[in-house]
């Protein structure tokens, strides 16, 4: 009886997660092909593990250390995580939460149900896990203890996040999130060995979680035997770690949750969505008071044009470009000082890499809030008698104008800083602005109709950063080959004019598959 | 003859395979309220929305004010006013903005927005909201400042999906004024509602549909008559007649489905 309670939770919960996904089978196929983008870098991350184990003079001491980081790291950000304390979906508040079901089976579901829910996103651990014992060919029992003890870490991750998480809400007190927030610090400092060699914290001079566990899997990797005192460390914190859930699932905590109006972290829902722009707007709409939307303009699309950089304004996208670049600005600043102190590291190669990244993360930041605000707002200009054309057409430009002006106020300050010249940067960013924002907006509009808007906008962000990546490849080779041959300015010149040509003619191209998508929206 | 201004024929619509319109005929003429009833899931959401053009009928023809909606998308727009049951409005505007970006989508001269902006603003008390944020205004308010939009290029016909939902009475009175003083002027009124009561003092005719087809339509007294409840029945008393007789053809239906299997009936009119 309790288990079948226990599965009908689970089974419960992983319907509602991955509801939009059940929704439609582009979202199902926007899902492969996120899961299947992160194989070539997993790939190539395990090929960079097996030749560091296979060198002759491995450091394995310095592997330890490594690893430990990096588990830590994940341990931080659950803690993390449970500073917020415990939430809950509303639905779990009216259909769980006022049913005779106990915290504790509550609990024990929602456990099994954080796991799964997860494997979609965190697969490439286990494919980087499979990839890297295959090819260093670890033998099976080894590769099967391994395994289990990853699982049984996971569980011990999550054991901890919802007991802490737990307690925050029901004690809400002061010191103990101080006290976490003091134990991620402590777990943390000791990676800073990995800067500098005179640092003399070590992961494996303490009794942490995460040094236990990477000394445990590399002397697996490297045959050699276990220590009794890796295993009883770790057995101890899963122990305690066990015990302090089972209390806190025997305490009711069901009042003290902190609702989310969400079904689901996917939920596409009208008050979702509003619910999540209020919040932005409140903060923002203060600064962008001071400009109004005039009456008295002449042309239809300038009009629009206006609307939409009003709304950029008062939702808080413009800041969110502007704080953006700034902190490239701060990052480029300590790569110049870094680069100025030791060997010649070529900062105009960094600058260009974090502009070419950058600048396509921005048309999508962009479109994405624009979704977000515009969802349910779309049925007023459709039932005007404006050709919804006009309105694709005033976003890009907004998009565009946006996407390109920002970075390169940023890039001519940098330029005069450094000494830089600053045509390629404002040629790659004009080119990844008009390429990146007509392509997110050509599939924003397409997932906007009724029969595709369950589809989560992360899916479509993804698939949009694809299609832009791969249409400005010549963008990036032509930009790659110039840094490399450190061809001069008018060459660089001379190279533009064919890289805008091209761009502009992408720009033209998904602004008429566009308008035709608009005009065939259904709301 | 009146005028029609509204004119659906054989109109079908299905979503993900369930079909909410079958073969719809409705007829709306100029200088009327005319109501729209119908039971929950009966296709009068739908129908307003093929109407406005937010969704694409399957199959059937719509003329409004005689433009046929399919060849000419745009055009007839200039014509409605149209608010939704759930109205989402841009948060990010003020009243006034709001407004005054209604009124330039529908190509509203600027002197006029001005006139009729004020006018709204102050038949609907919102004086002291103008240059508040539509985020900060109550579901009420925002309901009239989508009906102050829908107006602002003062349309031949006035489409209202539950016009009344969340509006205080003294509100509801004063829309209902709205609506008697355009159909005073000839403009036509088209509003679907669930409020019966309000249906039978407000139009001059009305349409019952459901299951996505039009089961009568026409003044209380052919409705009394059609349904056979006696003259001096009430329209709540008419609607779940004729809303419990039309169960029985789908009653039947559903039996012949299961009889043919689904694929033999898609397309069938019924």
């Amino acid at each position: 009886m309790s288990s079948n309670i226990i599965l009908d939770i689970y089974k419960l919960k992983i319907k509602v997660f991955f509801g939009s996904f059940r929704a439609s089978k582009t979202s199902l196929a926007l899902l492969a092909i996120y899961a299947l983008g992160f194989l070539p870098s997993v790939f190539g991350f395990s090929l960079m593990i097996t030749s560091a184990v296979k060198q002759e003079n491995a450091n394995i001491d310095l592997y330890v250390e490594n690893l430990a980081a990096v588990i830590s790291g994940f341990i931080s950000v659950i803690l993390l995580l449970a500073l917020r304390g415990c939430t809950a979906y509303e639905y779990e508040q009216s259909l769980i939460f006022t049913s005779p079901v106990t915290p504790r089976k509550f609990l024990f579901a929602s456990l099994f149900a954080d796991l799964t829910e997860s494997l979609p996103f965190t697969h490439p651990i286990f494919v980087l896990f499979g990839a890297t014992v295959y090819s260093l060919g670890i033998e099976p029992p080894s590769t099967l203890m391994m395994f289990f003890l990853i699982i049984f870490f996971i569980f011990m991750l999550l054991f901890l996040k919802i007991s802490l998480s737990i307690l925050n809400s029901l004690y809400k007190r002061l010191w103990l999130k101080a006290m976490m927030l003091v134990f991620v610090i402590l777990s943390l400092l000791p990676a800073l060995a990995g800067f500098s060699t005179g640092f003399p914290l070590r992961y494996s001079l303490l009794p942490h979680p995460s040094t236990f566990l990477s000394r445990f899997l590399i002397n697996i990797v490297y045959s050699k035997s276990s220590q009794l005192m890796d295993i009883i460390g770790l057995l101890s914190y899963f122990i305690f770690s066990l015990a302090l859930f089972m209390f806190v699932s025997g305490k009711n905590f069901f009042q003290h949750v902190t609702y989310i109006p969400f079904v689901s972290p996917f939920d596409t829902s009208m008050r979702v969505q509003t619910l999540k722009m209020e919040r932005t707007i409140k903060t923002f709409s203060r600064t962008g008071m001071v400009f109004t939307l005039n009456i008295e303009s002449k042309s239809l699309l300038g009009f629009l044009m206006k609307k939409e950089m009003l709304r950029m304004l008062r939702d808080g996208s413009l800041f969110s470009v502007a704080f953006f670049y700034i902190i490239m600005t701060v990052v480029m600043s300590f790569t110049s000082i870094s680069g100025r102190q030791g060997a010649e590291v070529p900062i105009y190669a960094f600058f260009i890499f974090f502009i070419s990244t950058y600048s396509l993360i921005v048309p999508l930041m962009l479109v994405s809030n624009w979704r977000f605000s515009e969802f349910e707002n779309i049925w007023i200009p459709l039932t005007s008698c404006l050709d919804p054309r006009l309105i694709s057409k005033a976003l890009l430009y907004d998009f565009m104008l946006i996407a390109s002006l920002v970075p390169a106020v940023v890039v001519l300050i940098l330029s005069v800083i450094f000494s830089i010249s600053p045509l390629l940067p404002l040629v790659l960013i004009s080119s990844t602005s008009i390429v990146g924002s007509s392509t997110n907006l050509y599939l924003m509009i397409k997932f906007f109709g009724k029969k595709r808007r369950s589809t989560p906008s992360f899916l479509i962000g993804w698939a949009s950063m694809l299609l832009s990546g791969l249409l400005l490849i010549p963008t990036y080779v032509l930009t790659i080959l110039s840094t490399y041959l450190k061809l001069n300015d008018a060459i660089n010149a001379f190279i533009s004019i064919p890289l805008l040509i091209y761009s502009i003619f992408i720009m033209r191209y998904f602004l008429k598959k566009t308008g035709e998508n608009i005009i065939n929206i259904e709301v | 003859m009146m005028d029609r201004v509204i004119e659906l024929l054989d109109v079908w619509k299905a979503y993900d395979g369930v079909q909410a319109l079958r073969g719809l005929n409705l007829e709306v003429y100029k200088g009327e309220i005319f109501g729209l009833l119908g039971p929950n899931g009966a296709g009068k959401t739908t129908t307003i929305k093929i109407i406005v053009g937010l969704l694409k009928m399957d199959r059937g023809s719509v003329r409004v004010n005689n433009f046929d909606i399919f060849e000419e998308p745009y055009g007839y727009k200039k014509f409605i006013g149209y608010v939704p049951e759930s109205v989402s409005l841009p948060d990010y505007l003020t009243l006034e903005e709001f407004l005054i970006y209604s009124g330039k989508i529908r190509g509203v001269p600027n002197e006029q927005i001005r006139e009729r902006m004020n006018h709204y603003i102050n038949l609907f008390e919102l004086t002291d909201k103008r240059r508040a944020l539509i985020l900060s205004l109550s579901r009420g308010m925002r309901q009239k400042i989508a009906i102050a939009a829908a107006l602002i290029h003062d349309p031949d016909i006035l489409i209202l999906d539950e016009p009344f939902i969340g509006i205080d009475p003294a509100g509801q009175h004063m829309i209902k004024e709205i609506f008697n003083e355009r159909v005073k002027d000839g403009k036509t009124i088209f509003i679907s509602t669930h409020m019966l009561d309000t249906a039978e003092r407000l139009c001059n005719r009305v349409a019952i549909i459901h299951n996505g087809q039009n089961v009568a339509s026409g003044d209380l007294k052919n409705l009394q008559q059609l349904s056979e409840v006696g003259e001096n029945a009430t329209l709540e008393e008419v609607f779940l007649k004729l809303t419990e007789e039309a169960k029985e053809p789908i009653i039947e239906e559903t039996a012949e489905r299961k009889r043919r299997g689904f694929l033999g009936l898609i397309g069938r009119k019924i």
